[in-house]
Order: C-alpha cells, then structure tokens, then sequence
C-alpha cells in the first residue's frame, strides 16, 4: 500500500545556505553553488563527505553541470541527479531528498538549487500541436489576464493588488540573500513600468540567478554525527500533483487548492495553524489567488486580509516574508529550495528583523509550468 | 479582375466558416471536446486515434478575461496588442490575440466572435490570421 512522507521516518532539516539572488552577472553558477552549499555545510556543522546522496534542482544550465560544481567540494563519489521541474525544479530536489531519507535509503542527503539566466527552449512548445497565439501569451501576460478575472469577479482595484508587491518589498528591505532589497511605496509600484495589462515591472518577479542549499538528515544521523537538534526543523509532510483538465483559467489556483489541502492534511493540521508560508507569488495577483487556495482566508477575500495586515510579518500568517518571489527573487532552481530554508530560519526563530513571532509552523509551495504543484509543511518540535 | 482569396496563415487550427471562421477541435468517444484537433490521446480519459475525431467549433463565445500587452520580447509581434481568455460556446477555453484592445465597457461576459484579418507571413506575403472581436450588436 502506497504511504506519505509522515508514515516513513522522520526526516528534518538541518543545514541551510544561499548564494544570494542577483541580476545576471559574469559570476560562475560553480560559485553560486558551492557558496550555497558551503554555507550550509558550516550551518549544520557538517562535512561534505557525510552527505551521502545530492539532488540538483536546475532548469537553465543545460545538460550535466551538476558534477562540474560538486566535485570542487571533493569528488566523493555519492550519487547525483537533476531535477528539472520548471519554477519548481526547487521543489521537486527537497521532496526526492526528503523521500531518500525517509525511505532509508540515505541519512544525510543535500538539495540544491543553482541557476543562471540562459534561454533554454521549453519542452511542450515542441510536441507538434499548433497553436493560435501562444507566442503572445508568456507568463506574465497569463498572469495578466488572470488579474483581470480575478478583479472582475471580486470588484478589486488595480492599486489593491498592488498591495502585495508593497508588502513583499517591504519585506525583501529585510533580507540579505534578496535579489531586491528596496521598500517601495504604492505609488512606486503602480507608477513603475508597465508590463502586460494592469501589472507593472515592481508586481512580476525578476529572472536573475543565485543557489540555495538545504541538507536534510534522519534523527539516526543527527545523534551520529553531533548535529544541533535544536536547530533542525521537521519535514511534516510533502505533497505534489500536476493539472488536471478543466477550467483552464483557473488551474493554478485549483492545482494549489488540492496540493495544499494534501500537504496540511498529512500534516495533521489546518490553514490556521500555519504561522509563515512562502508561496509561488511570482507575480501579485498569485499570492491573492493562492492564499485564497491555501484556506487562509475565503474566495474574493485576500484583499481584505491583506490590508488588515493579516499577511504582514507580526499578522495572523506572515506571507512571502522572505520578500517571495516578487522580491526575494525567483532564479529558478534555487526558488523552492530557497523558501524550505526560509521556512527553517523562521521556525528557528533567526530570522532577524523580518521573524514571524512564534513561528511554529510553515508552508511551501510552488507551481511549474506544465502545471506541476509542491507543497511542504515544515514544523519545530516545541 | 479575379484575385485568388488569401491563404490561411495556420490552417490546422481554423477554416472558412458559414458566418464567422471556424476553429478546428476534436471530440473524444467520452465526450470532451477540446482544441486544437490531435490524436494523441484525450486529456480527460486517454483513449486515442479514431477515438478522437475532428469536430469544428464555432467562432463564438464569451470573453472571460483581456490584457493589453506592453512589454514582448519577440519583435515579431510589436507592442501593445491584446489577449483574451475566450469561453468558446463549444466548451473549450482559449486564449488568443483579440482584434483590438476591449473598450471600457467591453467587461469580461462580452460576446465575442472570430474574425480573419490580414497579416504578413515569414516570407513577406499576405495570409489570414483569427482574432477575436466583441460581437457588433
């Protein structure tokens, strides 16, 4: 019989780092990486040899640069794969990690996420179907169009929607691995330039390049090789799906609604238990629609709750406190990995200037095109 | 003087219709209509080939959603243009270029009929392409 995460044993978090998220430079993704994965090596006092097994969350660099850059830690001679999953590649590294560990396959096993921004061309425009005008349809104009749903439906306002990109600024201001790192007004925002119907520059996230690293190990591993278990985070559950047919407006935001009720049900608890979550926001009107989804508030009402500053750092559920992926930034590979680790830093309480009071639990989530869904619940023990 | 009528810019995706140009789908044994026409095997329950045959859809519908388009990389297609999630009174849900931006009062609900307009191709001749336009009433 088929089981969750949950059933196998437990498996923790106990080693984050990122290289942070920058525009394209000339910087080797060698260095990105290996910054990432250094970092979080020394985060979880480990050496590299222990690490017995490595999933590579990539989408851009092309065939088999994982050896390249992981042999420089020392070429042990652990198994290595990519994972390919779109924006959320990421995602889809940290779950087959946790699965190797939980399994028992592995003690201590690492994802990382490492990027840099290269034209890759995409898998499904090659499958021999025509199509109208998809050319004219990229992400951000899909986005686009599904703002202009979503403010239809619910009688909101441009300058409402923008209220996300403030908020997630605001909290990209307070983070060093942020590829923004700017507080912008509301007037910034909607005055900046505009993309594709009402968004502008400042509500879609940047494409730049960096790495985030997370080490996941078994409670076996952290007793045998002395790591801090204060500091390592439960992995309380994993969920995935992909589309299913039907309304093709809203299959995001339904994707998200089934993956989320998965991954909190597995996790033994409910929307409002959740005190940070980093959602797949690469563009305002998703972190409506997806908080929406999550259950944290009803359809038509993220608005409001976003205003009450409900999804404030210091609100009910500290929302893309990390600045999500409209600030913090959205490299690719490193995103979903990157939120895991920003998840752990919360709920080690050291987060800084941008902690969730009391953090206790989290959420994850990702969408990759296609559509492809993720959605980790991490949790302290106390 | 007689002028040969313009070729279809994508003719695996639409034809000349009674009315408005037709969009060229598929039905499945089970019933799901989609679009465009394969044969690959239907998205709801995967039966494939002679289960699926063609099944023209009316250029007709309703508008679910537009945006005007500012920034594009592809050259080939000049900024701004417009896009619109269109619900196809078939059943299909497609998103493609509309004629012009929607007027004000043109709100998601309006009805929405395909159109061919003239267009260059690749070679620099002329062929029809399908847009979408509110229904005059």
């Amino acid at each position: 019989m088929s089981k969750l995460l949950r059933e196998l044993r437990p498996v923790y978090v106990v080693g984050i780092g990122w290289h942070r998220y920058q525009n394209p430079s000339d910087t080797s993704y060698v260095t990105l990486g290996l910054t990432a994965i250094r970092a979080a090596l020394a985060d979880a006092r480990i050496e590299w040899p222990v690490v017995e097994s490595t999933y590579i969350g990539t989408a851009l660099l092309g065939m088999a640069a994982g050896r390249a850059m992981l042999k420089h830690l020392g070429a042990s001679g652990k198994p290595l794969v990519h994972i390919e999953n779109a924006s959320a590649s990421g995602s889809a590294a940290f779950r087959h990690a946790c699965i190797e560990v939980a399994s028992g396959i592995s003690d201590v096993v690492l994802a990382v996420g490492c990027d840099k921004r290269n034209p890759v061309v995409r898998g499904f425009t090659r499958t021999g179907i025509d199509n109208l005008a998809d050319d004219a349809i990229v992400p951000f104009t899909h986005f686009a169009l599904l703002t202009n749903e979503y403010a239809t439906r619910h009688r909101v306002k441009p300058e409402d929607i923008a209220l996300v990109a403030v908020k997630n600024h605001g909290n990209g201001a307070k983070n060093p691995n942020a590829q923004r790192q700017k507080a912008r007004t509301l007037e910034e925002v909607l005055g900046g330039k505009p993309i594709s119907g009402t968004l502008t520059a400042l509500q879609c996230c940047p494409v730049g390049e960096g790495a985030a690293a997370v080490i996941v190990a078994s409670a076996d591993a952290i007793r045998r090789y002395g790591i801090d278990s204060s500091r390592a985070i439960r992995v309380a559950s994993s969920a995935a799906a992909s589309e299913r047919p039907g309304s093709a407006s809203d299959a995001d935001a339904t994707l998200t609604r089934e993956t989320i009720q998965r991954a909190l049900h597995e996790a033994q608890i409910t929307a409002n238990d959740l005190d940070v979550l980093e959602i797949h926001d690469a563009f305002t009107i998703e972190e409506l629609l997806y908080t929406e989804a999550a259950g944290l508030c009803p359809d038509g009402a993220a608005v409001h709750a976003l205003k009450a500053g409900e999804f404030h750092i210091g609100g009910r559920c500290a929302v893309s406190a990390s600045g999500g992926l409209i600030a913090m930034g959205h490299p690719i590979g490193p995103t979903g990995i990157g939120q895991i680790a920003e998840i752990t830093l919360q709920l080690r309480r050291e987060a800084g200037p941008r902690q969730q009071p009391n953090a206790r639990t989290g959420l994850a989530h990702m969408v990759g095109l296609g559509s492809v869904c993720y959605a980790h619940v991490l949790q302290r023990d106390s | 003087m007689f002028e040969a009528p313009l070729p279809l810019l994508k003719p695996a995706l639409y034809a000349r219709g009674e009315r408005t140009p037709v969009l060229l789908g598929g039905r499945c044994a089970c019933g799901h209509i989609f679009f465009p026409m394969q044969t690959f095997g239907c998205e709801r329950c995967g039966k494939f080939g002679e289960a699926l045959q063609p099944m023209p859809l009316r250029g007709h519908g309703r508008l679910r959603a537009a945006a005007t388009v500012h920034v594009h990389a592809d050259e080939k297609r000049p900024t701004p243009f417009t896009v619109g999630t269109i619900a196809l009174d078939d059943g299909p849900i497609i998103r493609t270029l509309l004629l012009d931006a929607p007027p004000d009062d043109a709100a998601p609900g309006t009805e929405v009929e395909a159109v061919f307009v003239e267009v260059d191709t690749a070679d620099g001749s002329k062929a029809l392409d399908l847009r979408f336009r509110p229904v005059k009433q």
